[in-house]
């Protein structure tokens, strides 16, 4: 859980040598494809680095477990919605056994986290990413990109600074439509 | 929000702020809701960015699982292998058909883009500008050279905004579009950009072909680029 803290890649690699391989015989066996077995693992890796960073995980929680469950209820809920598309009947009682999922607010929480996050153009991703996701200081990120430390500092800012103009924009939204 | 203003947040939000300065950052926050409210959005964006990042990653290891299964030896693998080596050799044959002029090969090896002025935040007005090698810095060269043009329309001598448009032309690919800027700097002595103009013009004589326009210039004897020169010319020469 430290590792996810501070988004260290081999953390992320561990979990998916890890707990993938359970998860993707899941999906095959519930008539998906080893792709959907790779966007629900990813999408249950979201979820729990979400809940790791919020602290919303009781301690001690199993990584494998939680993520076991999210990606198989997150499964199911594409088996229910393709079936009620097709109107076909399941079969697999235990496809249609209630679902014990994350919280349905986090769900939101990363909806809202890619759009916002789907704002940014490339240059500044390039930035940021390095800077907040992979933890490189302003000189390693400026040696990286042949240019001066204090660049990629005004770079940062700025980058930032429309991200913080358009969630203002987004806010103002929401309180004239409440 | 000023840069000062935004980093003491960003600290706050990273943890990396010194105990003390944390301490009366915490009582200031405890005052000022506006205050709040920045560190909550603050959080949020960052988190954003993390996230963003993490999806990266997830998407690059799922995308090399992909690779490495795919890669794995089959009953073709052998096939596969005569076919790679086929293909190697169809490669090369086309290669050496199509294979650049000297002038081009020289131009690869020896330009590389101008990597333009530090990026400062100051007072002094000069955001456009400084938008624009943002831009430049970054690899967006259409970007910035539209940015600059802009500005150069009201100040058309400024040897600063001349100098990076040709050298966002000569990044872009486009030596040609870049020569007469070039060609106007070298004839100006007193410009800063007056030795470097000369070497870029030259490069991009190179760059075009241009080669009788390449051997008449005369800067064999600049100290910053005359060997470079000279190397390129014995080259031409040849």
């Amino acid at each position: 859980m430290a590792g996810l803290l501070c988004n260290d890649p081999s953390t992320i690699r561990a979990l998916y040598d890890t707990h993938f391989p359970a998860i993707k015989q899941y999906v095959l066996q519930n008539r998906g494809t080893g792709s959907d077995a790779q966007d629900m693992f990813q999408e249950a890796v979201t979820v729990l680095w979400l809940s790791v960073k919020e602290r919303r995980l009781v301690p001690d929680t199993d990584p494998g477990g939680f993520l076991y469950r999210v990606a198989k209820n997150k499964w199911l809920d594409v088996v229910r919605s393709a079936a009620h598309r097709h109107m076909k009947v399941v079969h697999n009682e235990q496809l249609l056994e209630r679902r014990d999922d994350a919280p349905d607010d986090i769900e939101e929480r990363i909806v809202r986290l890619r759009g916002v996050y789907d704002k940014l153009d490339d240059k500044c991703r390039i930035v940021l990413d390095q800077f907040y996701f992979e933890r490189k200081d302003l000189a390693t990120i400026a040696a990286g990109m042949g240019v001066e430390e204090e660049s990629i500092r005004t770079i940062k800012y700025r980058c930032m600074m429309k991200l913080r103009a358009f969630r203002k924009a987004i806010n103002g939204e929401e309180q004239q439509q409440g | 929000m000023d840069r000062l203003r935004f980093e003491t947040i960003e600290a706050y939000v990273l943890g990396t702020m010194p105990g003390d300065e944390r301490a009366r950052f915490m009582e200031e926050m405890e005052r000022n809701a506006a205050l709040r409210a920045e560190v909550e959005l603050q959080k949020e964006n960052i988190l954003a960015v993390e996230f963003g990042g993490l999806e990266r990653t997830l998407r690059t290891i799922a995308n090399a699982e992909q690779n490495d299964t795919t890669g794995k030896g089959t009953g073709r693998s052998s096939f596969l292998k005569y076919a790679a080596a086929v293909a190697l050799l169809v490669v090369a044959a086309v290669w050496w058909l199509v294979r650049p002029a000297e002038h081009e090969r020289l131009y690869a090896e020896y330009y590389t883009v101008d990597p333009g002025l530090p990026v400062a935040m100051s007072a002094t007005g000069d955001h456009a500008f400084q938008d624009a090698m943002v831009a430049y810095k970054l690899g967006d060269y259409h970007e910035a050279r539209s940015k600059w043009s802009a500005l150069l329309q009201q100040e058309p001598m400024n040897d600063t905004l001349r100098y990076y448009i040709a050298s966002a032309w000569l990044a872009e690919g486009d030596a040609q579009a870049a020569i007469p800027m070039l060609d106007a700097l070298t004839k100006e002595p007193a410009s800063a950009f007056h030795a470097r103009a000369g070497w870029f013009l030259f490069l991009a004589y190179v760059s075009t072909g241009e080669i009788a326009s390449a051997q008449a210039m005369t800067i064999g004897s600049d100290t910053t680029y005359g060997d470079r020169v000279r190397r390129i010319k014995e080259q031409l020469g040849k």
